[in-house]
């Protein structure tokens, strides 16, 4: 049993950790530090210059523009880029899509799609959820009807997120209707610039936009953009579920939270509580502490080559939790701070102010990518056998 | 990082379940809950051709220069049997205070228990006191100790014990007979045998202190982290055995017509059960690792994380065993309410959870990382 870090891994830190001082836009750690989401344009800067560097897609093998790091690597860049305000990257191309492309795709589409995904410069929204399916996912009915030369799109997709900033969607369509549930479905590439795509937006209770609606109305979809053969749709889904996520855990994201509720605590010089808020860091901390061995031991697992299965199911499950609860605790602990909701100047403390933003939409965590139920019911079923 | 354990300490491991198996079962427990004397000679013997009393310490003493961790793998699997052997309140502890204390007087006694000629106790906590180690209500004036000392997990049978006491402004340790002082004998949460000690004015002979000043406030904090950590492997041993035992009783019962595994709110409590012990099992790696650091400050706070985590969640696991189990759960003729009462009871021992939420808050002003 060794904890700790070789002196490859840490000298790796120390240059991660220069490297990010250099890189990390000011306005952009401000955006995290007060707790608050990037815009499009800070977003996309900042993936960029991860492109440029070789660091967006952080997963790949090399031969794909990976930069071939171990998991314990990937998840030292992983903190250090949290530590240093830097937000996560946008899942959808790089973890989600891209390795289906490089797996499960043509020559072709590989050497389309991939250049543009680990460079940043193309935006992926996910075309999964439907209206009445939610995590029920092969309830889904957007129809695409194979015609000459394209695909027919029609129905409709929910809680499709940044589908706003997207260039692209990866989407689950069924192609056969006679099909049995699960089969019958295809995994398509959608351009969203393609007449027939509507796109309305949901404003969720954070009172931001990331959610829309989107419509398809005989949208014209290539025969090329199908991945793999048609009716694999499944299979790749499930691919995507137990694909390798050594930071499902959000460990680094919620210590760079941790020390900004010190700071904040720290930063209101009449705050009459701090022996209790201090204690209930401590409980937080110690709550993390325990996500971040467990996660460890998954890093160090994938680094020796072991297959990483749906114990991915209880890193979601535990580390959206915690995330609930962090947020939930930094609300309780601004008090009165957390009461100002849309006012034009700082009232008290600004990350306090922010807080019930962040506590609000994190309330979708233990929703989105499959509901911490669903998850339940993976693992009952496979590691529990019941 | 790697979390592999080494072959040596897994042979450890496997030994400990299997002579648990054969020599140690429920009845046993049951006996053993209702004897006044938990050492057991024919076990004792047994534990020492396993190596277990040398285990922890140097070769130099006739020991075999175990790791925190191979003790902590037994200290798991005693707590997975129920077993009541008292061998971290006997062995482990007052040998590793007298290791650590390593004069020619302090070596000899734990040669003698390595050697299982002597049984030795260690006497850190009175009622007035709480979990503060550091300043004992007990003092020595005139050359005469007087005052008191209360849950000393001496398991019915300690002939010496290890006393903290007050010498002016110092903190010293001393050995004094258990015949020379006044003892209550009772059973605790977790059935094992205590003892509260009076002093009346006990004549402090040449040889009964063993260390003196800051040196002994050191050595105390070392060994209580060690008893920390293996409060958090016994509790760790008696979650998985009761995490496998309800799986399997929720396959097998029914209700309804059917399982009760079928239910799905059956199985999100035992998925809850499940992950809870996997974060339970990193924390034990973690802190068997950390316990046992030259770093005071790193390793209370891996200490503290560990036993305020196994308070929550490990004290959790024992509460839905009992609901899943239903009304057997809560009767003395099932084992479960036992690991409950081991479970609370560990929870409690050396810093129960706030104790070890505030230490936390205080080593480490809660700074997250980088």
């Amino acid at each position: 049993m060794n904890l700790e870090f070789t002196q490859e891994e840490l000298d790796f830190q120390k240059s991660i950790r220069a490297w990010m001082r250099e890189n990390v836009p000011e306005a952009l750690e401000r955006v995290s530090a007060l707790g608050n989401m990037p815009t499009k344009s800070q977003q996309q800067q900042w993936e960029r210059c991860l492109g440029k560097q070789g660091w967006l897609a952080l997963t790949w093998p090399e031969q794909y523009g990976g930069p071939g790091w171990t998991a314990t690597q990937r998840y030292i860049f992983d903190i250090e880029r949290a530590m240093a305000g830097a937000p996560p990257t946008s899942p959808f191309g790089v973890a989600m899509v891209g390795p289906v492309i490089y797996t499960f795709g043509s020559p072709e589409q590989k050497e389309r799609w991939l250049p543009g995904i680990t460079s940043g410069e193309t935006l992926w929204c996910q075309g999964y959820s439907e209206p009445n399916a939610g995590s029920d996912l092969a309830s889904l009915k957007t129809r695409a009807e194979r015609k000459q030369d394209h695909y027919l799109v029609n129905g409709q997709k929910i809680w499709t997120t940044q589908a706003h900033w997207a260039d692209m969607m990866f989407c689950l369509v069924r192609t056969d209707p006679e099909a049995k549930k699960q089969q019958g479905i295809s995994f398509l590439l959608i351009d969203m610039k393609t007449p027939g795509i509507e796109i309305r937006p949901i404003y969720s209770i954070d009172g931001h936009h990331h959610l829309n609606e989107v419509y398809f109305t005989d949208v014209e979809v290539p025969l090329e953009n199908l991945v793999g053969q048609e009716g694999m749709g499944w299979t790749i889904a499930k691919f995507l579920l137990t694909h390798e996520r050594t930071t499902i855990a959000g460990v680094a994201d919620s210590y760079y939270a941790l020390a900004r509720m010190k700071q904040a605590i720290e930063d209101v010089p009449y705050y009459t509580d701090k022996p209790s808020a201090r204690r209930r860091m401590a409980e937080l901390e110690v709550e993390l502490m325990a996500l971040e061995y467990t996660n460890f031991r998954t890093v160090a697992a994938t680094d020796e080559g072991k297959p990483f299965g749906p114990e991915s199911s209880g890193l979601k499950i535990k580390g959206t939790e915690l995330q609930q609860k962090m947020s939930q605790a930094m609300v309780e602990i601004g008090g009165l701070m957390s009461l100002a909701w849309d006012s034009p100047s700082v009232v008290g403390n600004e990350s306090f102010n922010n807080a019930p933003r962040r506590y609000n939409f994190l309330r979708a965590c233990t929703i989105y990518g499959g509901s911490n139920e669903i998850q339940k019911n993976v693992l009952a079923k496979m590691l529990l056998g019941l | 990082m790697e979390f592999n354990l080494s072959e040596n300490t897994t042979m450890v491991a496997d030994t400990a379940r299997r002579y648990l198996k054969d020599h140690y079962g429920f009845v046993t427990y049951n006996e053993q809950l209702n004897q006044t004397s938990h050492c057991d000679p024919a076990r004792w013997g047994l534990m020492m051709e396993l190596g277990w009393l040398g285990l922890p310490f140097p070769e130099t003493v006739g020991g075999y220069g175990g790791e925190l961790i191979d003790v902590a793998m037994i200290v798991r699997e005693l707590g997975a049997a129920l077993c009541l052997d008292p061998y971290v309140d006997l062995v482990v502890a007052p040998g590793k205070l007298l290791e650590y204390i390593g004069s020619e007087r302090a070596i000899g006694l734990l040669q003698s228990i390595v050697e299982n000629n002597e049984k030795v106790a260690c006497a850190f906590y009175d009622c007035h006191a709480g979990y503060n180690v550091h300043k004992p209500t007990s003092s020595i004036r005139e050359g005469k100790l007087s005052g008191q000392k209360s849950f000393v997990p001496d398991g019915g049978c300690a002939s010496k014990v290890l006393v903290t006491a007050r010498l002016g402004e110092e903190l010293v340790l001393l050995v004094v007979p258990l015949e020379s002082c006044e003892i209550t004998r009772y059973r605790a949460l977790d059935g094992s045998r205590y003892a509260d000690l009076v002093f009346h004015d006990i004549v402090i002979e040449d040889g009964m202190i063993l260390s003196r000043g800051a040196e002994t406030s050191r050595v105390i904090s070392q060994v209580v982290a060690w008893l920390q950590a293996l409060d958090c492997a016994r509790m760790y041993g008696a979650a998985n055995a009761l995490y496998l035992r309800t799986l399997e009783y929720a396959k097998t019962r029914k209700q309804f017509g059917s399982a009760i595994g079928s239910f799905q709110v059956i199985q999100h409590y035992l998925v809850d059960m499940f992950t809870d012990l996997q974060q339970l099992e990193s924390m034990l790696f973690m802190v068997s690792v950390k316990a046992e650091l030259g770093n005071a400050q790193e390793r209370d706070r891996a200490c503290s994380a560990a036993k305020a985590y196994y308070a929550d969640k490990a004290v959790k696991i024992a509460q839905q065993a009992i609901q899943i189990h239903g009304g057997i759960g809560v009767t003395e003729e099932l084992d479960i309410g036992h690991y409950f009462r081991l479970m609370t009871h560990c929870s409690l021992t050396h810093g129960h959870r706030d104790y070890h939420l505030d230490r936390l808050a205080s080593l480490s002003e809660v700074n997250g990382r980088g």
